[in-house]
């Protein structure tokens, strides 16, 4: 391990190069831009050496030589091209080629498959079997997102490979054998998994499409952008597909080492619709009378600017409020704090949610730190359920040095792997971490008093070790609007507190950016609701009309991530570019653009781009003291937290979802299965002694309220004596409710029809 | 010395499957005197000098095998592969049945020999009586402290667990029966890495065939000169040899290597009465033709690569002058197609191409064409594959359309006629 590593000499095609030792062929061969052909191999999923047509002919050898597992050595000869080489490739085409079906004009992968390309370069043009093709099924559903063409299907493994090497799930299998194989989940059940649609890229043939593009266009049809996602936390660079002002699809950005290497989830890929989708707002509108009436920009603006004036002359600037920003670009966050205080408003909180802190403080790592990790401690909600991406280099660590798992509190993974449970961070001490020297540490954001406890926990092992902290929020650009100052200063209030000061009717103005409080924010959609109603003007930029929306007094139509260009910061605190990828629908705006706009109607002054584009991704962003930062919880508004679960009844684990959300998800059509039901998990125990049994409907009980008709499912790895429900569900909000409550089920019924 | 044979020695006699009856003929000794007298090293060397070769099929040298292992202080496993399923081959199958004390007993040596402390045992699945007579001759020699940890007031010992297969010829193949051990689908794996750097479990791993283990004790007993002395030299000692076909008793053969073709057609009972053999596959399903001229060849490793074929596990299957080759090689090519993993590209697709062709030409479907296509299509799938069972394919086929063209000609005319 000492050195730089050996390096080999070897000749290729007539060049010669060196490269490390270890090196395979086909890595090699593209240092010096040699193509070669290949089907199963996969930079990101290692050799498997099945489909072969990766033939070399390596001088020395008498039999041609896979490139993609054979490895360089020193004075090595290779030919990638000639008679025998190409021969061979001529026979592996033919093979596959055998039984393929020649239905490239339909097939969503027609234009960019290696089949096709490879054929072109090497089939032989007719095919010498005499007999039928084979007949397979064309459309068999793997699942809510795959489906799988049998006929198309080269057996390349690289589906099942990703779902065993990368995801660790293990549901994806070849079942039965030779010509009769077939991709399927061992089990025979759906193939469910936050990463599904990847399979689909991997795919090197029109094998796997997903359902939400299929037989929807060319590839050669699509515009493409690069941009970034901004979905979640995680920061993935992602390429935008777009058809005559659509977003078909979008696509992963292999070069993209720093955060996603190359994968996205879902979320991130299949949550599109929403662009297009016909309820999108396109026009300012004013509620007068009870009624919505269409307004022009100008005279919105005007409206809402007079309103703030008026307000602080008659009330002063603690009349006013701003709520949001943990959807907007940094850009457009830095112009809420700056047009607000401006006007002397300190009543600014970007956190409309459940996450109460986004910057993890000095100790922050990066991706790659992750990976380095021996012990990785998982506090909350797990990144599985706020940034997946997150949640791949996490597996990442498990898989390839063996890092210890180690879960605080009740929530569960998706995937098998052994881990330690404690309840609270407190407990950490009993389990002997300080053997190691690398140890991350991730947190959900949510409960300050858990923050401020494993913050404790993290410090006392700082001495001589490398501690590496991340906070995995639910909120997108948290990072980038916490940074950007969009949090309560010098007496301001936070977002609990402007809602209170709402309820109690002295607010005159309220601001709501891209956020949706009534569904997310604790206390309950009933108290926001009332909290909002008491306001006398409350503005709302949306792109839907969210609950939020629906209370407010002026709801201005607003652009999505794609539509716009900025910088958001990943939750690792790296600034990612975005560039608008689709044209927005006339009428929007930008919040930029409305800020802008406010800004010139209030008389501010605002930076000019250069200025702005320094602020957002150059100010060095506003870093906390560690998890739990008393500066952000100085207040004290934020209502005391329940202390541990009572004697009685279930304690309750509230779950963030992929396809949970009042606003991108509920708005896409696309989604369809997708979206999840309102559901309440038990382990099967736990539904033993409660009686209750999968697929039951029951009321969930507590002191805050009731949920009714939620579907019972069991979950084998589920935690005796907790009942696990899904937050953002606009028919079943959660937000009244506080992970680790007590909470009983009611009135358990069987649905109509199944008894 | 002159031993005729050992391992068959007793079958039918007496009831090899009693611990008492094997014991009292001098079983179990050599594993004591193994593991109380001798060191692993030792034990490596007397292998490696008795110059045994695998009897698995590929004829590779025991002893050298075994060297491979790194020393990394991981641990290691020996793995006896019982998953014998050759076309021809029952040789495995009847030592498991018949003589399961004397393969424990090799087992427990090769895994001393290679410093495992866990050896597993890969039956078949076909093989119930196998199982279950393995599994209680396994309980007898744990039950009289042969098998388990500290054996002897030694501090060494070796435990054998048994897994069964579930019905997949590819599962032979040593890799495959690897991830099969393991519970992962049963198809081979790409190699490099080698199981003796990286095989079960990932570690350092041994995999042997149960007659090659079973010879040990015998070795041990009577010197490893004993056994190199036997037959050719480079090619020593004895072997049970499956014979089947158009002979008049089929059965297993313990023979000195070095034997000829005839000689195992008289052994068993010679061709059937008025008829001629014509063709002999001399190394199970895998193995390509020989024919009457190479009767008088002699029967080992060397001589039988030198004329174009193989030894194999040892199955040699003699074809008289009834013998339909367009049926026989169908029924083959369809044997391997069938039990293809399906993994690589070659070995699936042109596997399954031969069969619907020649099923085609059986049907008097075929096209003249066909038949140098057959041979074009099994060449092209030969040694492009990630394991040996692609290249099963083409030898005996080759070899009969060679030698028998005017058979699948007749096919071919027969169509002609019919339309």
């Amino acid at each position: 391990m000492n050195g730089a590593p050996k390096e080999v000499t070897l000749t290729i095609d007539g060049t010669q190069l060196t490269v490390p030792e270890g090196t395979l062929l086909v890595e090699a061969a593209k240092r010096i831009k040699t193509d070669i052909p290949v089907y199963c191999y996969h930079p990101k999923l290692g050799p498997a050496g099945l489909c072969r047509i990766c033939l070399v002919d390596v001088e020395k050898t008498p039999k041609l030589q896979i490139a993609c597992n054979t490895t360089v050595a020193e004075g090595m000869v290779v030919h990638t091209y000639g008679p025998k080489v190409e021969d061979g490739r001529r026979a592996v085409l033919e093979f596959l080629l055998l039984n393929h079906p020649l239905d490239c004009p339909i097939c969503d992968k027609g234009g960019e498959c290696d089949l096709q390309d490879y054929s072109i370069a090497y089939g032989q043009g007719a095919s010498r079997l005499a007999d039928p093709k084979e007949i397979k099924p064309k459309a068999i559903d793997l699942g809510p997102t795959i489906v799988l063409d049998d006929e198309r299907c080269i057996v390349c493994q690289r589906c099942t490979r990703f779902d065993e090497i990368i995801t660790l799930e293990r549901s994806l299998v070849v079942k039965d054998r030779g010509q009769r194989d077939v991709i399927a989940t061992a089990t025979g059940t759906p193939y469910v998994s936050m990463f599904s649609g990847n399979v689909t890229e991997l795919c090197p043939v029109g094998a796997l499409t997903s359902k939400t593009y299929r037989f929807k266009s060319r590839p050669w049809d699509l515009n493409r952008s690069l941009t970034t996602c901004v979905q979640c936390s995680a920061g993935c660079a992602i390429n935008v597909d777009e058809r005559h002002g659509e977003v078909l699809r979008t696509m992963s950005v292999p070069g993209d080492d720093a955060v996603s290497e190359g994968w996205l989830c879902d979320r991130g890929r299949y949550n599109v619709g929403f662009y297009s989708d016909p309820r999108r707002l396109t026009s300012p509108l004013l509620r007068r009378d009870g009624e919505w009436v269409q307004l022009g920009w100008d005279d919105a603006i005007d409206l809402w600017a007079k309103t703030l004036r008026e307000a602080v002359d008659s009330a002063g600037p603690k009349s006013l409020a701003a709520l949001g920003g943990g959807r907007l670009t940094n850009e457009e966050a830095y112009l809420v704090g700056h047009v607000f205080r401006a006007l002397g408003c300190e009543n600014i909180d970007w956190r409309t949610g459940r996450q109460r802190q986004a910057s993890p403080g000095p100790r922050g790592g990066t991706y790659a730190d992750v990976e380095s990790a021996q012990a990785l401690v998982l506090v909350g909600v797990p990144a599985a359920q706020t940034a997946p991406i997150m949640s791949l280099r996490i597996r990442k660590a498990v898989s390839q040095r063996g890092a210890r798992m180690i879960l605080v509190g009740d929530y569960v993974l998706p995937i098998r792997v052994a881990h330690d449970r404690v309840a609270r961070p407190r407990d950490l001490a009993s389990l002997d971490l300080d053997r190691y020297e690398r140890i991350a540490f991730f947190w959900d954001g949510i409960d300050p008093r858990v923050g401020s406890e494993l913050n404790e926990f993290a410090e006392s092992l700082a001495e001589g070790r490398k501690i590496f902290t991340y906070i995995n929020g639910e909120t997108p650009n948290a990072r980038g609007a916490e940074g950007m100052g969009l949090v309560p200063r010098s007496g301001g209030r936070d977002s609990v507190g402007i809602l209170a000061a709402a309820h109690d009717g002295n607010l005159r103005a309220l601001a709501i950016f891209a956020a949706n409080p009534v569904l997310h924010m604790p206390g309950g959609a009933n108290f926001v609701r009332g909290a909002i109603k008491n306001v006398p003007f409350v503005v709302t930029t949306e792109l839907f009309m969210t609950p939020t929306a629906e209370r407010s007094t002026l709801v201005l139509p607003a652009r999505g991530p794609f539509e716009k260009s900025g910088h958001t910061f990943d939750l690792t605190g790296a600034a990612r570019v975005l560039r608008p990828g689709v044209a927005a629908p006339t009428g929007t705006l930008s919040d930029l653009e409305i800020l802008i706009a406010l800004a010139s109607a209030l008389g501010v002054d605002v930076p000019g781009p250069v200025a702005l584009h320094r602020q957002a991704v150059l100010h060095a962003p506003w870093v906390a003291s560690g998890f739990g930062d008393p500066a952000l919880f100085a207040e004290g508004e934020l209502k005391a937290l329940r202390a541990g679960p009572k004697a009685s009844g279930l304690r309750l684990v509230i779950a963030a979802d992929l396809f949970s959300g009042g606003g991108t998800v509920y708005h896409d059509d696309r989604l369809g299965e997708l979206r999840p039901l309102a559901t309440a998990t038990l382990s099967e125990h736990t539904a033993a002694v409660a009686g209750v049994h999968d697929g039951d409907l029951v009321d969930l009980v507590a002191a805050e309220g009731t949920l009714s008709g939620l579907v019972v499912r069991l979950a084998p790895n589920h935690v005796d004596g907790t009942v696990t429900i899904l937050e953002g569900l606009p028919d079943a909000p959660a937000s009244a409710f506080e992970s680790g409550q007590t909470v009983a089920l009611a009135n358990v019924r069987v649905p109509a029809g199944v008894a | 010395m002159p031993v005729s044979k050992v391992l068959t020695r007793g079958i039918g006699e007496v009831d090899l499957r009693d611990l008492k009856v094997y014991r009292r003929r001098g079983g179990y000794r050599q594993w004591k005197r193994v593991i109380t007298e001798l060191q692993p090293v030792e034990v490596v060397d007397l292998v490696s000098k008795s110059n045994l070769r695998g009897r698995g099929g590929a004829g590779f040298p025991t002893g050298r095998k075994w060297g491979f292992l790194p020393n990394n202080g991981r641990p290691r496993y020996m793995v006896c592969n019982s998953d014998e399923a050759e076309p021809g081959t029952f040789k495995d199958r009847m030592l498991i049945e018949e003589t399961p004390h004397q393969v424990i007993e090799g087992m427990l040596i090769g895994a001393y020999a290679i410093g495992a402390k866990q050896a597993f045992i890969y039956i078949r699945g076909e093989f119930k009586r196998g199982y279950e007579v393995f599994t209680k001759a396994l309980a007898d020699a744990r039950d009289a402290g042969l098998i388990g940890e500290k054996l002897f007031g030694t501090e060494h010992g070796v435990e054998i667990t048994i897994h069964r297969g579930a019905g997949a010829y590819i599962c032979g193949e040593e890799t495959a029966l690897l991830n099969s051990l393991e519970g992962r689908r049963g198809e081979p794996r790409l190699k490099p890495p080698f199981p003796a750097i990286k095989g079960l479990y990932d570690e350092p791993t041994v995999v042997n065939n149960v007659e090659t283990l079973a010879f040990l004790p015998y070795i041990l007993k009577n010197g490893p000169e004993w056994f190199a002395q036997i037959g050719p030299p480079k090619s020593p000692g004895l072997k049970v040899v499956s014979v089947s076909g158009h002979v008049k008793k089929p059965g297993n053969f313990e023979v000195a290597l070095g034997t000829t073709l005839r000689k195992l057609l008289a052994l068993a009972g010679g061709p059937r009465d008025g008829r001629k053999i014509i063709a002999v596959q001399p190394g199970g399903g895998s193995s390509a033709c020989l024919f009457e001229e190479h009767l008088d060849l002699s029967y080992d490793f060397d001589t039988m690569a030198a004329n174009g074929t193989m030894l194999g596990s040892g199955a040699v299957v003699f074809f008289d002058d009834t013998t339909d080759f367009v049926k026989a090689a169908h029924a083959l090519v369809r044997f391997f197609a069938h039990e293809s993993c399906g993994q690589c590209t070659p070995c699936r697709e042109g596997g399954h191409w031969l069969e619907v062709t020649l099923e085609r030409i059986l049907h008097g479907g075929g096209l003249d064409s066909d038949i140098d296509m057959l041979v074009a299509v099994a060449r092209q799938l030969t040694g492009i594959n990630l394991c040996p069972l692609g290249d099963s394919i083409e030898p005996f086929l080759a070899s009969v359309v060679k030698r028998f063209e005017s058979q699948f000609r007749g096919y071919v005319r027969k169509r002609a006629i019919a339309v």
